[in-house]
């Protein structure tokens, strides 16, 4: 397993280089440039900026340049914030991102599992029902308007948790609680309908004829094959939620890294732009690479080679 | 059917839920402080992109910026030049030079002097081209400062600046500028230390590094989420009332107001205040509205028929009520019929253009267009954001019903319509201007012939006469008759623009928030501030 693991890393190489390299082209084909603001700035002062950022030069020594820091690990300058690395900017912001991403990712598995298999089981049901009706909900409501309702009726209704800001646990309650509630509805769908499909084998009718408990049916045989296409669609889940979300960073006020995936394309941050999309690159890589391990713990009849 | 699994599953959610409840009550809730003792808290908006005033060009910078450094001199909220750093200074050579005497008492936070060098070496770096200060035009009024900025002069000593001693500098301009004592109570010509700058490199302004000369001190800036000054003890006029500030950057302005409601915030303005509050709060006593030097207005390209003949440029302007604006934005703000704010001097009623949808008809018939018949097919261009869009789209309307004449609106992202704009003007766009410093100047040199911001492309020698005359002129009655002659033939005779509204700042401030005063300049000071309790 190991050496599959270094193969797939070692493949990420290539994969990094291509879509550094079509960032890198996109970002300065399009209209509008770092210095563009509603104050022109006169040829000269131009000229000096374009100098000190080496964007003068000729777009192929650009690119030289940018591939010869980023196999240093340099993402390069930030121009928006002057004297600040992207590495120090996304630096900061990441392990904010995390911490909220993980506390909603988990939030939306406890929520979104058991209740879409509940529902799966209990098909049919009311409970069947409610859960498909809150899922469809938590599906179809953007995240700011969960975000503003719960701000509304925990914050400053009941003054029971804060508004917004990110001081202590309780201010990351209402924005991991906003963040989970699609991946959870998501999740409840997703989950439902596998546990349903593997309700229908010939193989869990045997293992009830055998006298297995429920429980042990669903806990042992059931879940475990049902959760393969859970396990897949976690993988890039993952990824999303812990490089921040723009909309939940900006209602609570959080200082994520969810935010630079916007202002930096708005602000024309070339080099922060490159380097929120390669990081988005890497944790998608890494993920896709744990959930190929977590298939093969799940069902041994997965290999990696395939 | 699986009773067992029901109920583990029940009971996991029931415990989950009494805990959770538990802990909320435990640890209390969030909203029912009031204030913080001798703490200001606020919301800054978004992260200022550098605390180094040589290169910052934005307002959220430079809020923070203005309550760290004082300058030669320092603003007033009635926006005077008062002593800063110098405690006087002489106008000499007609205006051509001037003579800053510094305080021997201001003091770094850390304890050394402030020098006429600190003044000489910052203003050298902001024209230095290895800065790429974006403010370096500032001081291009001084002798060869545009000429070093652009690399005609390599030798900094030619620069019109000097320490002649440790307190006393020599500034030399190019040419008379009245208004050039305004700009030494601006943050691109506040001191630097050249042992900090040069030490610390990029992270200079770091809080462990910077050294400062205001009222307060940076005592932590923590990235996109908070920066805190607290009380200089060495400032000049004493520490202030406030031990410390807490400056928040919280982008979101529903948010941010939710904050100032649950007491979390202690004064909100137009970032952190949603128009639909605004009207929920316009008649309470905690809400102030205050009349900004920004100017929003709508820009003919005059080389692009057919707005290169001035009866039609004169005909929209005059079939465009104002008054109507302020209705539709519902922030207060204030029509605007002349380009000169009604604060600065040289504003005259004279100058004023005002609604004739008569005359407007006139004009436009005598141009080839009777009842707008044959009018070609026009451009509007906007930038996306709701403000612009409410404000073109009236004009549009105001336009097709006393011209007759149909206006296409086109909107462009933020950066491709700068761009589009600087490239090629479209034949109308929408544009807006805020001051610098509170002289008609920084209003009127933007329609010169060669201002790099005139994207009009309108070119008039008399008008540029009139403000070259006006910027260097020392007997201010003379100054103010100057700029109202040329704002009258900016916004009555030849109309490249339409001036449409002056923005205001809109303010909720907290009643124990003691001493807080606004300027139209739109710099927040904060040293003469108290927090006390409410009576």
């Amino acid at each position: 397993m190991f050496g599959q693991i270094l193969r797939r890393m070692l493949l990420a190489i290539p994969v990094l280089w291509i879509v550094a390299t079509i960032t890198f082209l996109m970002v300065r084909v399009v209209p509008g440039g770092p210095f563009d603001a509603d104050k022109h700035l006169s040829p000269e002062i131009v000229a000096n900026l374009k100098a000190k950022y080496k964007l003068d030069r000729p777009v192929v020594e650009q690119y030289g340049h940018y591939l010869a820091r980023l196999a240093r690990g340099d993402l390069g300058v930030s121009y928006k914030y002057v004297n600040r690395t992207v590495n120090d900017i996304l630096g900061e912001a990441f392990p904010v991102s995390v911490q909220l991403g993980f506390a909603g990712l988990l939030i939306a598995v406890a929520v979104g599992v058991p209740l879409g298999t509940m529902a799966a089981v209990k098909r049919g049901t009311a409970f069947d029902a409610g859960a498909m009706f809150l899922s469809t909900a938590g599906i179809s409501v953007p995240g700011f308007v969960v975000g503003a309702v719960l701000i509304l009726v925990f914050g400053i209704w009941l003054k029971w948790l804060p508004v917004a800001l990110f001081e202590s646990w309780r201010h990351l309650v209402l924005p991991a609680l906003t963040l989970a509630a699609s991946p959870a509805a998501y999740l409840a769908r997703l989950t439902r309908a596998s546990v349903l499909e593997v309700l229908e084998k010939d193989w869990v009718r045997t293992a009830r004829s055998k006298g297995l408990s429920d429980e042990r049916t669903i806990f042992r045989h059931v879940l475990r094959n049902a959760l393969v296409p859970v396990v897949t669609v976690l993988g890039p889940l993952t990824a999303i939620l812990i490089t921040g979300s723009f909309v939940v960073e900006y209602i609570y006020a959080i200082p994520g890294m969810g935010r630079f995936f916007i202002t930096a394309v708005t602000n024309r941050d070339y080099d922060l732009i490159m380097g929120t999309t390669l990081i988005f690159g890497v944790l998608l890589i890494i993920t896709n690479a744990i959930v190929d391990i977590v298939y093969q713990l799940l069902d041994p009849r997965i290999k990696l080679e395939s | 059917m699986y009773p067992v699994l029901k109920t583990v599953y029940i009971r996991c959610l029931g415990l989950s839920l009494m805990s959770f409840m538990l802990a909320l009550s435990l640890f209390g809730c969030g909203g029912g402080k009031t204030y913080e003792p001798d703490t200001l808290r606020m919301n800054l908006q978004a992260e200022p992109p550098s605390l180094d005033w040589l290169v910052t060009t934005d307002s959220t910078s430079f809020d923070v910026i203005s309550n760290l450094m004082i300058g030669l001199t320092q603003y007033t909220n009635s926006l005077k030049c008062n002593a800063g750093c110098a405690q006087r200074w002489e106008v000499l050579d007609g205006g051509r030079r001037y003579l800053f005497h510094l305080r021997k008492d201001v003091l770094w936070t850390d304890g050394q002097p402030v020098l006429a060098r600190d003044f000489e070496y910052a203003w050298k770096r902001l024209l230095d081209p290895k800065t790429a200060a974006q403010y370096a035009f500032f001081l291009y009024d001084l002798e060869n400062g545009f000429e070093f900025n652009s690399g005609k002069v390599k030798d900094a000593a030619q620069v019109g600046v000097k320490a002649l001693d440790n307190h006393t500098l020599e500034v030399r301009l190019r040419r008379p500028a009245a208004y050039f004592i305004y700009l030494t109570a601006f943050c691109p010509t506040y001191p630097q230390r050249q042992d900090i700058v040069e030490k610390y490199g990029d992270r200079w302004t770091e809080p462990e590094h910077i050294v400062t000369n205001g009222p307060f001190m940076l005592t932590l800036w923590r990235h996109e989420y908070k920066i805190e000054l607290t009380a200089n003890p060495r400032f000049i006029e004493g520490p202030p009332k406030l031990k410390k500030i807490k400056m928040f950057m919280i982008p979101e302005q529903a948010t941010a107001f939710g904050l100032y409601e649950n007491n979390q915030l202690d004064y909100v303005d137009n970032r952190s205040f949603p128009t639909a509050d605004v009207e929920r709060y316009r008649n309470s006593p905690h809400y102030t509205n205050i009349p900004l030097l920004r100017a929003t207005y709508l820009a003919f390209n005059v080389k692009k028929k057919p707005f290169d003949d001035v009866r039609v440029r004169r005909a929209f302007s005059m079939a465009i009520d104002r008054t109507t604006f302020p209705k539709i934005l519902r922030r207060g703000e204030r029509p605007a019929y002349s380009w000169i704010p009604p604060q600065l001097a040289g504003y005259s009623e004279k100058s004023a253009v005002h609604f004739d949808p008569l005359t407007a008809r006139r004009l436009l018939a005598e141009a080839g267009y009777p009842d707008g018949k044959n009018f070609p097919p026009v451009k509007l261009l906007y930038p996306h954001r709701e403000d612009a869009k409410l404000v073109v789209e009236q004009a549009q309307e105001q336009i097709k019903r006393h011209l007759n004449v149909r206006v296409q609106l086109e909107v462009n992202e933020w950066k491709v319509y700068l761009e589009t704009v600087r490239r090629d003007p479209p034949p109308i766009f929408r544009q807006s201007w805020g001051a610098d410093y509170p002289d008609a100047e920084t209003f009127m040199n933007l329609f010169t012939t060669h201002n790099g911001n005139n994207d009009t492309r309108w070119s008039n020698a008399l008008y540029d006469s009139l403000v070259e005359r006006a910027a260097g002129e020392q007997d201010p009655e003379r100054r103010k008759a100057l700029y109202a002659e040329a704002d009258a033939l900016l916004c009555k005779e030849e109309a490249p623009i339409i001036p449409t509204y002056f923005a205001t700042q809109n303010l909720m401030v907290k009643p124990w928030v003691k001493g807080m005063e606004f300027n139209a300049l739109d710099v927040q000071f904060f040293k003469d501030v108290s927090i006390s309790p409410a009576r």
